[in-house]
């Protein structure tokens, strides 16, 4: 047995050789491919979990928003419930309001329909007396009636106190001695002579004519008036009658 | 039948004789070579059958780096990784007819075992410095240096020994078998060296994947010494 010692060293330098070769194309490349597809797996993993925990973040932040949004709803719906009920209480104190007002209003309209009503009442009734008063001096004698008037006429003035007689005797302006009637001359002349007779000297006389007297004689000067007729008679009533109701 | 402890010259290139183990080798080396860098082509981030199988052999030497030494496997993968496909390959050749494996020679095994000393001497060096490769020899005490200079020899050679028995052994009785009993009867006997011949890569490889980790781990200084993994003792025995 023997070993060629050329041939040993060959072989050793073929397997170094190899060594060398394999190490170039086999073995770094492989393991190369190895430790990128870790460094790759590694990555991918981290990235799901940062994206996994970026989905959980988002998650949180959903249910926080949603949580939110439930709260909100409550709130707004216990605003809505609020506001509203405020505007059922404004409403239905202004309906009340108006109501009231509207009551007034007609509480009002009633009292002066009323007061209209008792007034065209009154002037019916006093319309309804001139015209029975009217319809009893027909049938009574005018002459009569106004020589009774001109009878409380003269008692009237005689009645009056003395300065009062003289004051109105010494009229500047005159004294009108209304009349319902035209008179003829000697009617007033006859008249003139009572009055002045009362008043107890001349004064200035000026006879007028007013239908609406129906009868009786009245004494007017600037500041004194001395009713003596139906019509002032009938006005005295109309206004008790007023008093009344 | 030639003498299975000869090596017969085919021709010469100079001094040196070119055998038909050497011619083998050369054979075997275009194979792992070409096959290597024809599957090797691009390789992508998710990986074919063919990728996949690539780096399930990386991976599985990597592991069994890994499992001996300790260390992360990338120092000794080329080294180590080679050694074991080239001895597996070399032993599988004598499947081919015609084809002697080269580990059945004794230059080819024991230029590997030569290789395997060298290295473990490199890796020593390089871990540790000559100084850590030297107090390597002192462990576990000054006692056994010669003891240990004398086996980091002897277990090399144990290697190469064992290596070329088998192979040579299956070579030889396969041949025998199949001179004495025809064509059918020594596929057992093959089936059988690709067994051993499997085993004997594995052992080899893993074997001198020890004897360098073993001489890295003794050849560190004392305090970083707390873990007891020197299994080379173990594997020898």
């Amino acid at each position: 047995m023997t070993i060629d010692f050329w041939g040993l060293g060959l072989q050793a330098i073929n397997f170094l050789i190899l060594v060398w070769l394999l190490t170039r194309v086999f073995w770094r490349p492989v393991a190369a491919a190895i430790v990128a597809r870790q460094t790759a797996a590694r990555s991918l993993l981290n990235e799901g979990k940062s994206l996994q925990a970026k989905a959980d973040a988002a998650l949180a932040e959903v249910a926080e928003i949603r949580a939110g949004m439930a709260a909100e709803r409550e709130a707004l719906l216990a605003k809505a419930a609020t506001e509203a009920e405020t505007a059922t209480k404004a409403v239905l104190a202004e309906a009340r309001d108006k109501a009231d007002k509207l009551i007034a209003a007609a509480e009002l309209a009633r009292k002066r329909d009323a007061e209209a009503a008792r007034a065209r009442e009154a002037a019916r009734s006093a319309e309804l007396a001139v015209d029975i008063a009217r319809r009893l001096l027909d049938r009574l004698p005018r002459e009569e009636v106004q020589a009774a008037f001109l009878d409380l006429l003269v008692k009237a003035l005689t009645e009056m106190k003395p300065q009062d007689r003289a004051a109105l005797q010494g009229a500047r302006e005159g004294i009108e001695l209304v009349g319902p009637t035209d008179l003829e001359a000697a009617e007033q002349a006859r008249i003139a002579k009572a009055v002045q007779t009362a008043l107890g000297g001349p004064a200035k006389l000026r006879f007028v004519t007013e239908p609406e007297l129906i009868a009786g004689f009245e004494l007017r000067t600037s500041h004194f008036v001395l009713h003596n007729s139906w019509q002032a008679d009938l006005d005295a009533i109309l206004k008790e009658l007023k008093h009344a109701a | 039948m030639d003498s299975p402890l000869d090596s017969v010259a085919l021709f010469h290139i100079g001094p040196v004789a070119i055998t038909q183990a050497i011619l083998t080798t050369w054979a075997i080396m275009a194979v792992l070579v070409l096959g290597a860098y024809l599957l090797s082509r691009n390789l992508v981030l998710m990986p074919s059958k063919r990728q996949a199988a690539l780096e399930l052999i990386v991976s599985t030497i990597d592991i069994q780096i890994r499992e001996t030494t300790g260390a992360e496997p990338a120092p000794y993968r080329g080294f180590i990784g080679t050694l074991f496909l080239f001895i597996l390959v070399a032993n599988w050749s004598s499947l081919l007819p015609g084809v002697e494996p080269p580990t059945a020679t004794l230059e080819t095994d024991a230029a590997l075992a030569v290789l395997v000393f060298l290295s473990v001497i490199w890796f020593g060096v390089r871990g540790t410095g000559w100084g850590g490769y030297f107090r390597s020899f002192a462990a576990p005490n000054p006692v056994m240096i010669p003891l240990n200079m004398m086996e980091s020899i002897t277990r090399v050679f144990s290697m190469f020994v064992r290596l070329f028995g088998n192979v040579m052994s299956g070579v030889f009785v396969i041949g025998i078998v199949a001179s004495l009993a025809g064509l059918l009867v020594p596929i057992p006997l093959m089936a059988l060296d690709l067994l051993t011949g499997l085993v004997q890569a594995y052992i080899f490889a893993v074997l001198a994947m020890v004897f360098i980790s073993a001489t890295v781990e003794d050849g560190r200084p004392e305090t970083a010494d707390a873990d007891p993994s020197t299994p080379s003792r173990e594997m020898e025995r």
